[in-house]
């Protein structure tokens, strides 16, 4: 798990970090693109998929980090949640 | 008739032996279909290690009905499990109004390729003509 948060970053990296001026901060900001296909239906029970959109602490990766498409995150979602109501996955993890 | 297809996955207490299990299993396969539903796949995917503890149980007996029928045997079947002590956790599922966009998807997604592929060859087949007239 630790290794695929270390890929985010390095991929990070390789697409290039830009800086936008909103208000009086830069904010960081970069395009990304989704690392993996989404299968057109989400199969709740399908842990190994699923685990790859959460990350050790056991929360819902969110979007700008994995690139998918709005329809696609809320789809996983709605799975992982499923799967998260019958132990499959954590809702917090340690 | 509303035919609808549902997921149903259900714990078992670990502690319960095997054949117990199978017991339970016959008898809601058997209440499924008392009340009309038809079963299209059942799978005992057996002792897992849950990812949090429930009822202070480390682990759980998983158990996977897939049901065709109009609701009414879900009904009936939640009511039972929820009394039921064996059974520590449950969740049903419908899946056929997913599974239905999913496919809708698919075929648009296909029709767009098949389409594209066509507009890619169409004038490579004309200028290979072309030639062959002359």
């Amino acid at each position: 798990m630790a290794d695929q948060e270390l890929e985010v970053l390095n991929d990070r990296v390789d697409l290039g970090v830009g800086e936008d001026v909103i208000g009086d901060r830069p904010r960081r900001y970069q395009r990304r693109r989704p690392r993996q296909v989404i299968p057109d239906y989400v199969d709740w029970k399908d842990v190994d998929f699923l685990r790859q959109f959460v990350p050790e602490r056991g929360k819902i990766m969110p979007r700008r980090i994995s690139g998918i498409s709005a329809r696609d995150q809320r789809r996983l979602a709605k799975a992982i949640k499923r799967a998260r109501s019958m132990a499959l996955l954590p809702f917090v993890a340690d | 008739m509303p035919n609808r297809t549902y997921e149903v996955m259900y714990i078992v207490d670990p502690e319960t032996d095997a054949e117990r299990v199978e017991k339970l299993n016959e008898a809601v396969g058997k209440l499924i279909e008392k009340e009309g539903g038809e079963i299209v796949r059942m799978d005992d995917i057996g002792l897992r290690e849950l990812a949090y503890p429930i009822q202070k149980k480390t682990e759980g007996h998983y158990v996977l009905f897939e049901i065709n029928g109009s609701g009414q045997e879900i009904a009936e079947l939640e009511r039972r499990m929820r009394v039921n002590d064996m059974i520590i956790r449950f969740v049903t599922v419908r899946v056929d109004e997913e599974r239905k966009t999913a496919d809708k998807l698919r075929t648009k997604r296909e029709a767009r390729a098949t389409k594209r592929a066509s507009f890619r060859n169409a004038p490579a087949e004309t200028t290979e003509e072309v030639p062959a007239e002359a």
